[in-house]
């Protein structure tokens, strides 16, 4: 049974200014409650620019972009009070401590004051970072880094995550817990948009896909009829036929 | 809590920040200090008015003893009638030499028979005068007659205006000596005449010229010296390098994915750019006092003047938190335009520097030509220069201090104005 979807995206059309090209092209799709759908695409494609319209901080030149029913233009505020990112970047401040990093970001969510202590120890107990509370960020290792930075998009326990390269340039026992992680986030019923270049990791957490390159839908759906449909093996070949082996960057 | 989470949060990476620190308040001590001590002899120079003189009295009479008597009671003029070795009486050579290497400004020279021509003189006028009842011509100096030539020598680099007061002052004795002798042989010839000698007539005190300051308000020792200047112009220039950490922090923030994670956040736009401005200019306010402090009492332990502030504290408190606002919102100006740290703090330093030299930081602005003069009330930080300046030395009251303060106050808003126009146009796109 298919479960009602908590993003809509019909049409999306953005061209930044001194940019002759769209960024994306009329772009749709839709993702559904408590799925990990995956947004893919090489470099460049237009990944940032629908995450960034899915947040209400982009404008659209056409199209229209729904979260949770509400127009992301009109009640960006609304729909960022019920998701959480974790960007690409490790989004956190070197210089203060796991702790001081989440209670300053537990605050910025406003979240009572009464529960942000024991909301920060869940967390970090939970990604196996409690003994490093109060280690400086700058000190961390890039797969301690990665899990603070996602821990950070999860304080005020949002309906929907957005993840952009979750586990980016971090080995294999943190990538394990994250991907452990996301799959108990999608169990407790949280909506997961995934994108990542790793589709050996994609092909293995997400549901469903969308694949999209120089801004425009190449294929989306489930990864099976995709397969069955383009006659590939796996979901690098299927990409690497659809975007080319051509280097982008 | 917001607000207060994000002044928490700037705090941590401040202290944490030995850098930062230290360009926010052992820097600025520093350039006080040093500026202070290097333009302390300056602002003597420009302030002080005393002459060193050396007096050669080759008369040994009235007129010798009575300019001597009128120098020693100047307080302009410093005079010396002795060499240093030997203690003799100064010659017309030794004084030459004196006054030739430099040692002094000037000499005076009062020549051999000077009181006893001038007497003279002044008794053939006045018996004349007394003989033909005033009415026909009366005895005055012939052609002939040579002037009584009292000489100055000067050092070739004394200043103008000093040459100009020590000739008038020579002169104006020589007249006040002149017109007592005059009044002396008046009475002497009366009394001669078998009256009552008249009674004593004083011509010295008709007229007296007192000098008081402007702001007519009882002040000691409140002329511009080194630290009456160099503390408040180099607070207000330290205050405007905040931009420093402020946009360093900033551009950091944005270049680092901190700043767009705070975005993503339902609304924490404004509390995180109302925290940032609260920190940044309550740490301007923080190196104001420190500065000011250093100026009371630091500055007198490295044989400085000591830093007088008045007694307008309101004023000053008003004054310090309209530079600090126009400083942090000139620093979020800068940091949100500029897209690098590398432009931000090349751009940010060099501004400022222009806008002190301007504003009169470096060199006070009536020491200025007159075009940099008519530019200078532009400058932000002329206005909080000249609004310290009438509190430190013309006492001046909040109201006086008001249309600057109003000024800086109004500068801050269109720089919060300008970055958040600036920020929304590049952010929401």
């Amino acid at each position: 049974m298919t479960t009602p979807a908590v993003i809509e995206v019909s049409g999306l059309t953005k061209v930044y200014r001194g940019s002759g090209k769209p960024a994306v092209d009329q772009l749709s799709f839709e993702v559904h409650e408590r799925e990990i759908f995956g947004l893919l695409g090489p470099n460049g494609a237009g990944k940032s620019t629908t995450l960034m319209a899915l947040c209400g901080l982009l404008r659209c030149d056409a199209g229209s972009v729904r979260v949770f029913g509400l127009d992301a233009a009109r009640h960006g505020d609304e729909i960022r009070s019920q998701i959480g990112v974790a960007p690409q970047d490790i989004a956190l401040f070197p210089a203060l401590t796991a702790a001081e990093n989440l209670v300053y970001f537990c605050r910025m969510y406003g979240l009572r004051r009464s529960s942000i202590h024991s909301n920060v120890n869940h967390f970090l107990e939970e990604f196996g970072l409690l003994d490093k509370a109060n280690m400086r960020v700058q000190h961390f290792s890039g797969g301690m880094k990665r899990r603070l930075n996602l821990i950070a998009a999860l304080l005020h326990h949002p309906r929907m995550v957005i993840l952009d390269e979750p586990t980016s340039g971090v080995d294999v026992q943190s990538r394990n817990m994250i991907v452990d992680y996301m799959t108990k986030l999608r169990s407790d019923g949280v909506t997961i948009l995934y994108s990542s270049h790793l589709l050996e990791e994609a092909e293995r957490i997400c549901t469903r896909f969308a694949i999209i390159d120089e801004g425009r839908m190449i294929a989306k759906g489930a990864l099976a009829d995709m397969l069955a449909a383009s006659g590939r093996n796996n979901l690098e070949d299927l990409f690497l036929h659809l975007t080319g082996r051509g280097i982008r960057d | 809590m917001k607000i207060l989470a994000t002044i928490k949060k700037e705090l941590l990476l401040l202290v944490r920040d030995p850098g930062g620190m230290a360009l926010v308040f052992i820097m600025p001590l520093a350039l006080v200090v040093v500026m202070a001590v290097i333009q302390d002899n300056t602002f003597r120079q420009f302030q002080e008015t005393r002459i060193d003189v050396l007096l050669v009295d080759e008369d040994q009479d009235d007129l010798g003893a009575g300019i001597e008597a009128s120098f020693q009671e100047s307080g302009g003029i410093r005079i010396t009638t002795r060499e240093k070795k030997g203690g003799k009486a100064l010659t017309r050579d030794a004084a030459r030499k004196l006054v030739q290497s430099g040692d002094y400004q000037a000499a005076v020279i009062i020549p051999v028979g000077a009181t006893a021509t001038l007497m003279g003189r002044m008794d053939g006028v006045v018996r004349g005068l007394l003989a033909r009842g005033g009415r026909d011509a009366v005895e005055t100096p012939r052609a002939g007659d040579a002037a009584v030539r009292v000489e100055i020598l000067f050092d070739p680099a004394i200043k103008a205006n000093y040459r100009q007061t020590l000739s008038a002052a020579v002169e104006r004795m020589i007249i006040g000596q002149q017109a007592e002798w005059l009044t002396a042989a008046i009475q002497e010839q009366l009394a001669d005449g078998g009256g009552e000698p008249p009674p004593g007539i004083d011509l010295s005190r008709m007229i007296e010229v007192a000098q008081s300051d402007a702001s007519g308000k009882e002040r000691e020792g409140m002329a511009l010296n080194a630290v009456q200047h160099n503390v408040p112009a180099w607070s207000m220039f330290a205050m405007f390098f905040i931009l420093f950490p402020l946009a360093g922090n900033f551009i950091k923030e944005r270049e680092d994915g901190s700043m767009l994670r705070l975005r993503l956040i339902a609304g924490s736009q404004l509390p995180v750019v109302v925290g940032k401005f609260l920190f940044y200019a309550a740490v301007c306010l923080l190196q104001l006092s420190l500065l000011i402090a250093s100026g009371i009492y630091l500055m007198p332990l490295v044989g400085l003047s000591r830093l007088v502030i008045g007694t307008n504290w309101a004023g000053v408190i008003l004054t310090g938190l309209a530079v600090a606002m126009a400083a942090t919102g000139y620093g979020l100006l800068i940091a949100v335009y500029f897209r690098t740290p590398q432009q931000a703090l090349s751009f940010g330093s060099i501004s400022v520097v222009i806008l002190a030299a301007v504003g009169g930081v470096w060199v006070p602005v009536f020491a200025m030509p007159q075009i940099m003069q008519s530019i200078s009330p532009y400058s932000p930080l002329n206005w909080g220069l000249t609004a310290f300046n009438d509190l430190f030395l013309r006492n001046a009251s909040t109201v006086d201090v008001l249309p600057d303060i109003c000024k800086l106050v109004c500068f801050s808003g269109a720089a919060i104005a300008g970055s958040i126009l600036i920020h929304k146009a590049r952010t929401v796109s």
